[in-house]
């Protein structure tokens, strides 16, 4: 699904490079887990991956389904089933979540060739998917998470998840900032939203996430590339031991 | 321009008060602070600059049962207009009528709205209005009344004078639609008597080359309401001031604007000039004021809220916001407060900026094109000013205007 | 001190000051004997100035050239004043200490009365002591804690301090009207050249007749090895002072420089203009403090000094930083807007203010910053507090030219009323022509916070002292930016400003 091979990516104002030669590939259907201490790089992936300015890829590829990302806008890649699951939902004042969501579902229908959906139709499939996920009516109609709680922002990623149906969803760190029950909540909904034709890749500092959403690989990234490559007894053990000793195998230390 | 005595059948002494005041100061210059920004010139010109009409909107508020008055470059159009009848309402031309709730009551609010700062468009006017309504209200208006102003000539250059008073308890909803003339000067005077509710709609547009100047001059009594939206589009040049004054206790005054303007439609000057005065207890004002810009387009906003000493328990509160979607568009902008009570809560903010890049990036990562996604996010900035508007399916109407606006302005 | 410490102790010192408040603490007079240039002004007395400083002919020029100018100029209105008709005819231009004609070689010869008057001001021109006036001054480092003065007296500078061990580093810091002899091509270069002679009516006025002032040049690549002060005094009646300041900040190098000034207490008004130009070049930084604390007229609004200044700094290349903070309590009548032009890529100018009336004072202060480089920053907080009848006004002026792609403006404007009586305005210009660069402007205004008081009060804190503690809360932001020995002078400036405001 996803296939990663040899990114170097630098910020685009300054000398400084964060992804050093990045490989990794997500099969279908599959949930995979990327771990790492601060500044590892895992944001800087998401954000080169769905294709945020600022950044300059100097040598490497990024595939979905075979075509090349880092050549389409941002919209095509959503339209191509890529989704990012942000980290800080960005808040948007008087513009109504319903009418984003709408937007955004058909603004994607359209790129992919599919009919757009009529109001009624969408009104339709966006309850039952708010009732699925146990999201309040209230929150459709008020603006693009404007007020929104921590745990109500997150959630409300998940649900355009759900309404927008990608092939890849990565969830960059998705449980900071909220408690457990919150956490359980949002992990929940991943959950009812995997299936064999959709993959994830899911981004954390913490293990706990993983206890609700079970990877099948996880991966330990540091210094802006895959360093260790396992499978869930991966995270338990740097739940346990922190990252030191990978790290130290690979000649580096923390950083502060 | 027609001689300040033959304009109308009445108001005499009040056209000559007018006329003598404007002699005092003057039209405006180049050097006059209050125009530092806006270049009065074409306002002043003997002859107005040719401006053709655009290209026929399409209607607006149909669906609303409303009484529609129509003026075509400032000439009033019998046959297009509804029957000047409505429950609760006296309705007559200021062309044809001198009431005598009127007397002494025309040109009165623009009079007192001179001090402290010179308003010389609005004097003339007074002096010179061909037209206009004079509505008194005495309860609930049945249905809104539409003011159509259409604009056909190329040399057109209206003065539309409207006085309207609400007496105590009574409820209005006015509409002003069209660009009106290549060079429209206009004034209202809105008297509200004790718990009035007016609530003001106008939408300038959405001919290019049209230039206006306009005044709204309310004076508010114990707990009346006065909110007013515009929205504007197109234009040359357009100077929109409003002055108002809460003179009694727990009233609530409103003016808020979002104006649109793309410089490569030729040019766009828009002034939003508000003064608001409180000089009663309890007071609440709110000025929101948005523009969005592009194509070497031009904003200013000129904001004051004045305090008199003994207003207290003042809320005033003014914002005033640009969103400039190219490197060529200006804003400028002065927002003051000036504020002679100790217990009030008073505070002004004002941001220009460029397109936020974070929001604009979630936007496109939910797959929402480039175009569309600025579209949703400038509505996004509009959204405070439009809010104003209270009524539901009015606002509908304009966030549709907008929208079509957006559409048709993409980079 | 741990700045938790300096907190506490201004707040204590807060306290303290308003419980042993008596009113202004400057307003007593020197009793010297004084040679005056005659009443009013003409060609005559601009030659007559610039003679009695000994000044080449350039500078005698450029003195004629401004007073061509200014004699076709009317007095501003614009502000928010009530400004009373000043009759510029009935001044002296020029006072001097009958024993300064001829000029002391060093501190040892200056005249002890003259030594005596700073002293009893809290500022001993001995090179040994530091700016006196701080509680807890003895705990701190000698070494770190200098401060060279220049005392302007009326029209002339009585002596400088520390002059040796600034030429050691190579700072020179001498009167303006020493430099003009000493250094004149840095004077021919810089002056006018932020501040030009024909800026406005009280700048260009100053350029004809300023009779004394500071002068500091520090060179490349150095930080300037103590702060610089200078403290005027004006002591002779009828006359105004015209002082003239200016710095030169050469490329990589820093200073911080405060400014203090005081009046005796007079029945009639007396004018004070003067102009500061600063030149900040690359890399280079200048801090920029003033305690302005001139005579503001009595409890009925008789006498006090009328405050007419052009202060402007000119970040004339990449990365120069300027701050400017200033508390202005004093003063009948302060016109005082300290401005940045941030000419330089990655310049960046701040400007902090606290600004008190109270009983007829009436203020109108601000800033202006001026971006015409790319990337560059600015920073204004105003904090105007409004007692008695008094009016404080914030102008202020953020423009963004449209080569300045890329910069930032951030505006806080804060106003406090104490009092039924009084006026708080603003009034902000914004004017942004590129939309890569963002502007911010807030203001807001409110009375003194009622529960805030209470509370004090509930814990045992008088009434004027709970007042002057809130004040100091809403100051603090500012105070903060102040060096140290000038927060805690500050503080105690802001509770005697506010003596009687309640009740």
């Amino acid at each position: 699904m996803l296939e990663i091979k040899n990114l170097h990516v630098k910020l685009q104002d300054e000398d400084k490079v964060i992804l050093k030669g990045m490989n990794l590939t997500v099969e279908t259907g599959k949930v995979h887990a990327i771990m790492g201490p601060n500044g590892s790089g895992k944001s800087t992936m998401s954000y080169v991956l769905s294709g945020r300015d600022g950044y300059e890829v100097t040598e490497g590829s990024a595939t979905l389904g075979g075509k090349e990302l880092l050549d389409m806008e941002p919209e095509e890649r959503a339209a191509a089933g890529l989704f990012l699951a942000f980290q800080y939902p960005v808040e948007i004042p008087g513009v109504g979540n319903m009418t984003f969501l709408r937007t955004a579902l058909n603004a994607q229908r359209k790129a992919r060739g599919e009919e757009e959906l009529s109001a009624g139709e969408f009104l339709k499939l966006v309850r039952e998917k708010a009732k699925t996920l146990k999201i309040d009516a209230d929150m459709l109609k008020r603006p693009v998470n404007v007020g929104f709680s921590g745990g109500e922002k997150k959630r409300n990623e998940i649900l355009q998840m759900a309404m927008l149906e990608p092939k890849m969803c990565i969830l960059d760190e998705t449980d900071s900032g909220l408690d457990v029950d919150a956490m359980r909540l949002v992990a929940d909904g991943v959950n009812a939203l995997r299936a064999p034709d959709r993959s994830f890749l899911v981004i954390t500092h913490y293990q706990r996430l993983l206890d609700h959403i079970k990877p099948d690989v996880v991966h330990i990234m540091a210094d802006g590339r895959i360093l260790q490559t396992g499978g869930p007894e991966l995270a338990l053990e740097v739940e346990n031991n922190g990252y030191a000793e990978i790290l130290a195998a690979h000649g580096l230390t923390e950083a502060k | 321009m027609a001689d300040a005595l033959t304009a109308g059948p009445g108001f005499v002494p009040e056209r000559k008060a007018a006329a003598e005041r404007l002699g005092a100061m003057g039209l405006p210059g180049r050097r006059d602070e209050y125009w530092r920004w806006t270049d009065p010139a074409t306002l002043n010109a003997p002859d107005p600059k040719p401006a053709q009409a655009g290209e026929a909107e399409a209607p607006l508020f149909d669906a609303l049962d409303r009484l529609k008055v129509v003026f075509v470059d400032g000439v009033f159009d019998a046959g297009a207009s509804d029957d000047l009848s409505l429950a609760g309402v006296e309705i007559t031309r200021l062309a044809t009528s001198a009431p005598g709730w009127a007397e002494g009551l025309y040109g009165t609010l623009e009079a007192t709205g001179q001090v402290p700062v010179k308003r010389p468009f609005a004097a003339l006017n007074t002096a010179q209005a061909t037209d206009g309504l004079l509505i008194r209200v005495t309860a609930a208006a049945a249905k809104p009344i539409n003011l159509i102003y259409v604009h056909k000539s190329e040399t057109s250059d209206p003065i539309l004078h409207h006085l309207i008073r609400l007496e105590e308890g009574a409820e209005l909803t006015l509409l002003e639609t069209g660009p009106a003339g290549a060079r429209f000067n206009k004034a209202m005077e809105v008297d509200l008597a004790k718990g009035a509710r007016f609530h003001h709609i106008r939408i300038q547009g959405p001919d290019q080359e049209r230039r206006a100047v306009t005044h709204i001059f309310a004076r508010l009594a114990d707990a009346a309401l006065f909110k007013s939206f515009t929205l504007t589009f197109n234009g040359v040049l357009t100077r929109n001031e409003a002055f108002v004054e809460m003179l009694g206790d727990d009233a609530m005054a409103h003016v808020a604007g979002a104006a649109l303007g793309d410089g490569r439609d030729g040019a766009f000057h828009h002034d939003d000039t508000v003064f608001v005065t409180h000089d009663g207890l309890r007071g609440e004002s709110r000025q929101v004021f948005k523009k969005v810009l592009k194509g070497g387009a031009i904003g200013t906003f000129q904001g004051k809220i004045l305090v008199k000493p003994g207003a207290q328990k003042t809320d005033g509160y003014q914002i005033s916001q640009s969103l400039l979607l190219d490197d060529d568009s200006q804003f400028l902008a002065k927002p003051e407060l000036e504020i002679y009570a100790d217990d009030v809560k008073c505070s002004h903010g004002s941001t220009t900026g460029a397109i936020d890049e974070t929001a604009l990036f979630y936007l496109r990562s939910r797959g929402v094109p480039e175009e569309d996604a600025k579209g949703l996010l400038v509505l996004s900035f509009l959204a405070d000013a439009i809010d104003e508007i209270e009524d539901a399916a009015l606002k509908e109407e304009i966030v549709a205007r907008l929208e079509d606006w957006l559409a048709r302005h993409r980079s | 001190m741990q700045d938790a410490d300096i907190r506490e102790g201004v707040d204590r010192e807060t306290v303290e000051t308003v419980q042993n408040m008596g009113s202004y603490k400057y307003g007593w007079e020197t009793e010297i004997e004084m040679e005056y240039a005659p009443k009013g002004i003409s060609e005559e007395i601009v030659r007559l100035i610039s003679k009695k400083n000994d000044e080449p002919e350039w500078m005698l020029d450029w003195r004629l050239q401004a007073y061509a100018r200014w004699v076709g100029m009317t007095e501003p209105d614009w502000a928010l004043l009530d400004l009373p008709k000043i009759d510029y005819q009935d001044l002296y231009y020029y006072a001097r200490p009958k024993s300064m004609v001829e000029k002391p070689k060093s501190l040892d010869e200056v005249d002890p009365k003259l030594l005596a008057t700073y002293e009893k001001l809290g500022i001993p021109l001995k090179e040994q002591m530091i700016l006196a006036g701080v509680e807890g001054a003895e705990n701190i480092n000698l070494e770190e804690r200098q401060v060279a003065v220049d005392a302007v007296f009326d029209s002339v500078s009585v002596g400088t301090t520390f002059k040796a061990k600034l030429a050691e580093a190579g700072v020179i810091f001498c009167s303006i009207s020493e430099a003009i002899k000493e250094h004149p091509e840095l004077v021919q270069k810089y002056l006018g050249s932020v501040v030009p002679q024909t800026d406005n009516y009280f700048a260009t006025l100053n350029s004809a007749v300023f009779s004394d002032g500071s002068f500091v040049y520090v060179p490349p690549g150095t930080r300037c090895p103590m702060e610089l002060s200078t403290y005027f005094r004006i002591n002779a009646e009828n006359t105004g002072q015209f002082e003239r300041t200016l710095i030169i900040c050469d490329r990589g190098a820093y200073v911080s420089y405060l400014e203090g000034c005081t009046a005796p207490k007079r029945d009639t008004a007396q004018l004070h203009a003067a102009v500061v130009e600063i030149v900040v070049l690359e890399d280079a930084e200048v801090k920029y403090s003033t305690v302005q604390n001139w005579f503001p007229g009595d409890e009925e609004g008789k006498g006090g000094i009328y405050n007419f200044v052009t202060k402007r700094a000119d970040c004339r290349e990449a990365r120069a930083k300027v701050m400017w903070t200033q508390v202005e309590t004093g003063s009948a009548i302060t016109w005082k807007y300290p401005s940045c032009i941030l000419r330089g890529d990655e310049s960046s100018g701040e400007f902090y203010s606290i600004a008190i009336a109270n009983n007829f004072q009436q203020a109108d202060t601000g800033t202006k910053m001026v971006h015409l480089g790319k990337n560059t920053r600015s920073r204004i907080v105003s904090k105007g507090i409004s007692a008695g009848q008094a009016q404080n006004t914030y102008r202020g002026l953020v423009s963004m030219h449209p080569r300045a792609k890329n910069s930032r403006n951030y505006t806080q404007c804060d106003s406090l009323l104490i009092g039924d009586k009084c006026g708080a305005h603003t009034v902000p210009y914004i004017e942004v022509k590129n939309n890569s660069s963002r502007v911010e402007h807030e203001a807001t205004t409110s009375k003194v916070d009622d529960d805030q008081l209470f509370y004090c009060r509930a814990r045992g804190v008088g009434e004027e002292e709970a007042v002057a503690l809130v004040v100091n809360g809403f100051c603090r932001d500012v105070l903060q930016a102040l060096p140290m020995e000038f927060a805690m002078e500050a503080q105690s400036l802001v509770a005697i400003s506010l003596e009687g405001s309640v009740g």
